[in-house]
């Protein structure tokens, strides 16, 4: 009838990747000079703002026992039509409201053929996804736009003191994310939706309608997260979701061996985010070979997730 | 009873059909104000489906609903909820990963000016409606931590947080152990006094006898009767739910008892219990009995390899064997036929079939590597669904769309074909009806006629008195009390399941458990 005792073990089940993550951190600091320097962390955390964000987007999905990776396409699409409006001469609010309704749009195609229409997520978002890809390369012919205008660089490069402002943007969307999900009513359904649909039901609550509004939530998210990441940049690269498709999905499930055994949550995500950059950054640092570098990232992805599995594994096994 | 006001609910003609099925055929069904009444029938006879319709998770086919004088067409789970009307599912729709108090709150949660759930008045509201059934739940605790008989009182608790009037129960009492089940039973008093009308679904013919006013009987989803239940013997009731008759409550027969087959020695269970030791011999039926919590489930999971131990070993038919998982107890000759069907013995959206063979298939209906003789394995699974009387459609049905009990009775039946020697029944009867119950000890007493040994693990003692041999009695994870049933009695068993110490100085206490 007690909470669960803390043991070494138990700790280690539920924390396993955050601990990796500081072991990773310490060992960087020691076999590489320039890791542990003030400018090199601050990069870190920049690098990892866009990252971080659309995680938080699939993060929600995931705890609704789905998963949506048209993130892959959106990014890509809404950096495009940044780019490409920015240039036509279009004014930055207007822009801003465009891509907003792309992710938007995107939410709600997801939320109508995998709620609606009952399609399997995995597959609907992955063909959402290709569609944005494929609207992307429609808009912009292929051609890679770059932004000039300072002022609307100065959005996502500038600082507010020391900080800066992506990482804030960050850590704003993180608490928002945070709170909404475990202080809010519709949050605690969100969970309770991912764990027993049945039990939503039962008392009332319209199940579906929630679920839709976190797939477009979502979109909104994911937009956004195309929005810093272009900025960032200074420019939209050609199929710039694609390059984050598989470190979204790692942060997040790094995320799941972090603080909850094997349920994606924000905190995880947003240590999966500086665990994954810190780990390329680090490996970059020791002067590693690039190619290498996917190599030893997926080893500790596995290293890490193996260790809180344990926890898990231990109840799956129960299904002899 | 009075004219139509004091009809609370009232259902004329309604008839469903799933594919395959009719569930329910022209149904007519009325409750009075302030009664309990018991609603009963075989496995799949159509009890819970007519109350998902009452609630309106499911929509009727045909026919009227009214609930305090309102036709509910239209009306949505919270419109119903809205006049007064709740329910306690037959399955546990908990969320284990939340606290007692999420769950209890789920769907009324108090909220700030800004959206923010008051935590503390969530917590206070909890432990406001989990005192009407306990006092001994800790609403912070994770659901995931607590045993299946606390899950089933927080999901009672859940239910009386809408402050309804009318109170569906789909069989609360299968999960509830003894001691919970007294609460339970004082909280239905209670209800009673404050006037509140409670449609009761059970298996349990001595609880319908002792808190219900009137019962109706449903076969094959017809109305069969509706009646006073003092004007009614339990033999007619019996023979109003099945059709026919059944002679004896518990077909006892002696077999004889021959060597020791499983010998478990200094057991340590790393969930729960210690110093586990006893013997059980070819043709013998050992019961254990305890409360809740007592570690029954854990000694069986422990002794299967489902669970890790501490120490211990365990020794088939003389020779010590290491039995770390599930595959290695299988190897040995063990089964285990698990507590919860739903997350231990099923995987739901497979077939009948499937699920049956999954056990045996190699074993039994596979020649050369892995070819399977698809005949052959569908010859045993209708032998099997006849012998049992599993209400399904077919072989190919996905069992998620079976009724609670007839799922029970498929798990039962996946075991029974895996030619095991030594059989664990963790409440095999669970959720079953009459007529199933009988099927199953029937086919025990088969089993250990054929020399094979059988723990049977029940709260109900009055089944385990008369099948069993001999019946351990745990306490607090441990074993203290082993007794021979033909020398003790029921109010003696309750002794020592409450933690008891010394019965009588006279018989059987210094017999031991070997
Ligand atoms: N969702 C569903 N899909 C298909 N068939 C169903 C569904 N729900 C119930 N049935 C079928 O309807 C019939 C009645 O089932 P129901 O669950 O009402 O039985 P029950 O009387 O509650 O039985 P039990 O005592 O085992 O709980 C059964 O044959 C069952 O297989
Ligand atoms: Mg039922």
């Amino acid at each position: 009838m007690q909470k669960q005792p803390i043991t070494p073990k138990g700790i280690i089940n539920n924390y396993g990747a955050t601990f990796a993550f500081i072991i990773a951190i310490i060992f960087f600091s020691f076999a590489s000079q320039g890791f542990f320097s003030g400018q090199n962390l601050q990069n870190i955390l920049v690098q990892s703002t866009s990252l971080g964000i659309c995680a938080f987007g699939l993060t929600f999905v995931l705890i609704t026992g789905e998963i949506d990776l048209s993130y892959g396409g959106v990014i890509g699409l809404v950096g495009a039509v940044l780019a490409g409006m920015l240039k036509d001469g279009h004014s930055i609010g207007l822009v801003t409201v465009v891509c907003l309704a792309i992710g938007l749009g995107t939410g709600l195609l997801n939320a109508i053929l995998i709620v609606v229409l009952n399609l399997p997520s995995f597959l609907a978002s992955v063909a959402v996804m290709f569609i944005c890809m494929g609207a992307e390369r429609i808009y912009n012919q292929g051609v890679t736009t770059w932004i000039r205008d300072p002022s609307v660089l100065s959005i996502v490069q500038g600082s507010v003191g020391p900080v800066p402002l992506p990482v804030l943007y960050l850590f704003a969307l993180f608490f928002i994310c945070w709170f909404l999900q475990t202080q809010t009513k519709a949050g605690q359904y969100v969970r309770a939706l991912g764990e027993n649909i049945s039990a939503v039901k039962e008392v009332g609550i319209r199940a579906s309608l929630l679920k839709s509004g976190v797939f477009v939530f979502a979109g909104l998210i994911f937009a956004f997260a195309g929005y810093i990441e272009i900025l960032r940049i200074g420019g939209a690269v050609m199929y710039a979701g694609s390059h984050l498709l598989l470190s979204v999905l790692a942060a997040c499930f790094l995320g799941t061996a972090t603080f909850k055994a094997g349920k994606a949550n924000f905190p995880g995500t947003l240590i999966g985010a500086f665990f994954l950059y810190t780990l390329l950054s680090g490996f970059t640092a020791l002067g590693m070979k690039f190619y290498l570098v996917p190599f030893a990232q997926g080893l500790i992805l596995i290293i890490s997730v193996a260790i809180s599995s344990a926890r898990r594994g231990k109840i799956e096994q129960v299904q002899f | 009873m009075g004219g139509q006001e004091n009809i609370v609910i009232r259902t004329e003609q309604v008839s469903k059909s799933f594919p395959g099925v009719r569930a329910l055929k022209e149904l007519d069904f009325e409750v009075t104000r302030g009664e309990v009444h018991a609603l009963c029938g075989e496995n799949g006879a159509g009890k819970s489906t007519l109350m998902k319709i009452i609630v309106r998770e499911y929509v009727e086919d045909e026919g009227n609903i009214f609930i305090e004088g309102h036709n509910v067409e239209g009306l949505g789970i919270r419109g119903v909820q809205e006049l007064g009307l709740s329910i306690i599912h037959q399955e546990l729709n908990l969320i284990p990963m939340l606290t007692v108090a999420q769950n209890i709150c789920l769907g009324r949660e108090p909220v700030n000016w800004i959206g923010k759930i008051d935590w503390k008045s969530m917590r206070k509201m909890a432990e406001e409606f989990l005192s009407e059934v306990t006092s001994e739940i800790d609403v912070e605790n994770f659901v995931e931590n607590l045993s299946i008989s606390e899950q089933q009182l927080v999901a009672i608790a859940r239910s009386l947080v809408t402050s309804p009037r009318i109170l569906i129960l789909d069989e609360p009492t299968a999960r509830l152990d003894q001691k919970s089940s007294d609460s339970f039973f004082s909280f239905i008093e209670r209800a009673k006094q404050k006037d509140l009308t409670v449609v009761y679904i059970s298996h349990r013919l001595e609880e319908i006898y002792r808190i219900c006013d009137r019962v109706t009987v449903l076969r094959d989803g017809k109305k069969i009767i509706t009646e006073q239940i003092n004007e009614l013997p339990q033999t007619e009731l019996v023979k109003y739910m099945l059709g026919r008759e059944i002679t004896q409550q518990v077909p006892k027969e002696s077999v004889p008892i021959g060597e020791v087959k499983l010998s478990v020695k200094d057991l340590f269970p790393k969930e729960k219990g210690a110093n586990i030791n006893f013997d059980l011999k070819s043709g013998e039926i050992l019961g254990i009995v305890g409360s809740i919590g007592a570690g029954k489930s854990e000694v069986a999971r422990a002794i299967f390899g489902a669970d890790p131990k501490k120490k211990g070993t365990i020794s088939v038919a003389g020779k010590e064997v290491k039995i770390n998982t599930p595959q290695d107890a299988i190897r040995e000759g063990l089964a285990l036929i698990p507590e919860e069907r739903r997350d231990q013995g099923l995987v739901g959206n497979e077939s009948v079939r499937k699920n049956m063979t999954m056990a045996a298939l190699k074993k039994k209906f596979c020649v050369g590597p892995s070819w399977i003789q698809k005949d052959k394995e569908i010859e045993a699974v209708e032998t099997s669904i006849r012998t049992l009387r599993i209400a399904t459609p077919g072989t190919e049905q996905e069992v998620q769309f079976l009724s609670g009990g007839t799922q029970q009775k498929v798990v039962v039946a996946k075991w029974l074909m895996s030619d095991s020697s030594i059989y664990i029944f963790d409440e095999p009867t669970k959720g079953i009806d009459v007529g199933g119950k009988y099927d199953i000890y029937k086919l025990i007493v088969d089993l250990a006629r054929q020399g094979a040994g059988i723990i049977f693990i029940s709260n109900e003692l009055m089944e385990v008195l008369s099948l069993c041999d001999r019946v351990l009695v745990m306490f607090n994870g441990q074993i203290i009390k082993g007794l021979e049933t033909v020398a003790t009695n029921r109010e003696e068993l309750l002794f020592y399941v409450m933690g008891g110490r010394d019965y009588a100085e006279t018989a059987n206490n210094s017999k031991g458990y070997h």
